[in-house]
């Protein structure tokens, strides 16, 4: 069987372990908890292992730990639909991985998108298109584009 | 890689036991994408039976060792200081957001409070205007009303000499409150039209009718200036139309008035053609034109084009398109300055053939030798429709209040009630509720100084069989009463 380790990587607070556990487990919580190193999940894809490495988000204090992107085979790069700065910040994420583990295969996660304060615009997400991502508007709450999302980055690791 | 040796306690951690020549990474998932040179620290790491563990790999020539110590008391103690310091942050990043709000909601109120500022400006502004208009002819009037009761207290000879001087002040008293009136109905339908309080009443119109009528009002106007009036009336004139004449004449009457108002010389000219339903009107004159500048502006309501001497309220045309507008129908407008002025408009008019309206032209003569109660509290205007009455040989029983109006219909039997409705002692309406109550079925014809919408809705509620708007026209109220009845 294939092993593809993918990192869930983004700022804190923006629905990582909520996307990982909608798809693994199919489960939701409302309540927020912080992730502290990293959990990690295995699912089957057909006839992959994906091993899911959902690493604690970055915050003003802590920066990403580079450490667990070692091995990585693509990432999926998470932000809230509902807080600007947490898209805005994707680039700076990207250059740490693309710093450690080079240029590897990654899709967008836009989540919360079952939330009425979302304020990203098409132009925003079209410059994300633009540098080559897929882009999924999600909401782990309602499962909406997560199963897509996670079926997109086994696809792009496999390329 | 492959298993050489473990520990045995690696089960504690959650880790399946593992066998030397075991595919690390089948037993591991950690161990997914390292290899043997890997020199990494991983902490923090959340291990299968939910501890929390740090991981360090070590390479050691052609092995990888890989250290698992236990940190779950540090991750424990971490977890609440992060929540915390996210919690927090959340916090400040919601509050953020939310002064933002305020920021945007109070900039939208100022913005709201600097246009009410300027409605109010506006509303200023033409207040003072409208006050102005009102004085001009209010000036007038009072000034011609003097001089005629200064003359009529002459005496002999000498008054004889001033019945020409009377008639012209009578003429002036009487072209200003003409104008008074045109202000005021002006103003009340912008309000009305504000408040989609007007609604059409089409009816059935001779076409031809309405046309003549049209040009009955207006020529004297255009022959006053000296200009030449020319009106083209349609190959089908004699049709019958389905429409509100009555707004109708109001647009012709503005839209061909403001050509003759600002045509000092040359002509007027008004083609009218009707085909499918819709008739066409285009107005054509060689007067002062409007600018660029003032074409821009015309049709807001209150603006008055600079520079033509003209008085006016600035509401006719404002008035005037909305009305076209409902009857399903546009205006336009083609001027250049100093070169005359083209005005076209169409309006929905189904056609009903040749329908023959003397049918319901009443005969007038049945009004004749018949038995009115007036109720009207206002000694002049009683006066007044006494006078006009008389000429049609109906008498009139007159009343100044709503409970003399209920006793007068108990001791005499009237054809028709004529009934004010602001009168001291018993209303109009109060007075109608009254007659109601009493089984009277005499027909009531409502006369009130309010053309408001609601006012008629309430008469026709108390089953009052005509509302009529003061100043009321003679000839109205022999036609109302001629419709009544003939019922």
């Amino acid at each position: 069987m294939i092993k593809k380790k993918v990192c869930m990587v983004g700022e804190f607070s923006v629905g990582k372990t909520s996307l990982t556990q909608k798809f693994v487990n199919n489960v939701f919580s409302e309540t927020y908890l912080t992730t502290i190193g990293v959990k990690i999940d295995t699912v089957q894809i057909e006839d992959t292992k994906l091993v899911i490495w959902d690493i604690a988000g970055r915050d003003s204090l802590s920066p990403i730990n580079a450490s667990y992107l070692v091995g990585a085979a693509g990432v999926v790069l998470v932000a809230d639909g509902t807080r600007l700065q947490t898209v805005e910040s994707i680039s700076e994420i990207w250059s740490t991985v693309r710093e450690k583990i080079g240029e590897v295969p990654c899709v967008v996660a836009l989540n919360k998108a079952d939330l009425e304060d979302w304020c990203v615009d098409n132009t925003t997400i079209e410059s994300l298109r633009d540098r080559g991502w897929d882009v999924f508007e999600t909401s782990a709450k309602d499962g909406v584009m997560v199963e897509s999302l996670f079926h997109k980055i086994v696809e792009k690791t496999k390329e | 890689m492959r298993v050489c040796e473990s520990s045995s306690n690696i089960k504690d951690y959650g880790f399946p036991e593992l066998q030397p020549g075991q595919v690390i990474d089948d037993a591991i998932d950690f161990m997914i994408g390292m290899d043997v040179n890997t020199k990494l620290d991983l902490p923090f790491v959340a291990s299968p039976n939910g501890m929390s563990i740090s991981v360090s790999l070590v390479p050691c020539g052609d092995n990888l060792t890989v250290l698992i110590s236990d940190v779950s008391d540090t991750t424990e103690q971490r977890r609440k200081l992060q929540q915390a310091a996210n919690e927090n942050e959340l916090l400040v990043e919601r509050q953020k957001k939310l002064m933002a709000e305020l920021e945007r909601a109070s900039r939208k109120l100022e913005q709201k409070n600097r246009q009410l500022e300027e409605a109010s400006r506006l509303q200023t502004s033409f207040l003072s205007g409208v006050s102005h208009e009102f004085r001009t002819p209010l000036t007038s009037i009072i000034g011609y009303t003097n001089l005629v009761l200064n003359n009529l207290q002459k005496t002999g000879d000498e008054q004889k000499g001033l019945a020409d001087c009377n008639n012209d002040y009578l003429s002036a008293v009487q072209r200003s409150s003409k104008h008074l009136m045109s202000l005021v109905e002006n103003l009340l339908d912008h309000g009305k039209l504000d408040s989609d309080e007007i609604v059409l009443k089409p009816k059935p119109n001779s076409l031809k009718q309405l046309i003549d009528d049209v040009e009955l009002v207006l020529r004297p106007l255009s022959e006053t200036k000296g200009i030449e009036f020319n009106v083209i009336p349609p190959y089908n004139e004699t049709a019958t139309v389905m429409v509100d004449d009555s707004r109708l004449r109001q647009c012709l009457i503005n839209l061909i008035g403001n050509a003759i108002k600002f045509t000092d010389q040359g002509s007027v000219t008004v083609d009218f053609n009707y085909a499918n339903d819709t008739l066409q009107v285009s107005i054509l004159d060689t007067g002062i034109g409007i600018s660029e500048e003032d074409m821009n502006k015309i049709r807001l309501p209150f603006y008055q084009a600079s520079g033509t001497g003209k008085i006016g309220t600035g509401l006719g045309l404002t008035i005037t398109e909305r009305i076209i507008n409902m009857m399903g129908g546009a205006l336009d407008i083609f001027s250049e300055l100093g070169e005359g002025t083209l005005v076209k408009f169409n309006v929905h008019a189904s056609d009903l053939g040749s329908l023959d309206l003397d049918s319901a032209t009443r005969e007038l003569i049945k009004t004749k030798s018949l038995d009115i109660l007036l109720a009207e509290d206002d000694p002049f205007i009683a006066d007044l429709m006494i006078l006009m009455l008389k000429d049609w040989n109906i008498d009139v029983t007159h009343v100044v209040n709503g409970a003399l109006a209920v006793e007068a219909v108990q001791s005499h039997n009237f054809d028709l009630i004529i009934m004010d409705i602001h009168m001291p002692v018993m209303s109009g309406y109060e007075a109608v509720l009254e007659l109601n109550r009493i089984g009277s079925t005499i027909p009531v014809i409502v006369m009130s100084a309010s053309a408001v919408e609601a006012d008629q809705k309430r008469a026709a509620e108390l089953g009052c069989s005509a509302y009529l708007t003061k100043p009321v026209d003679v000839q109205e109220i022999i036609e109302t009463a001629d419709i009544l009845l003939s019922q």
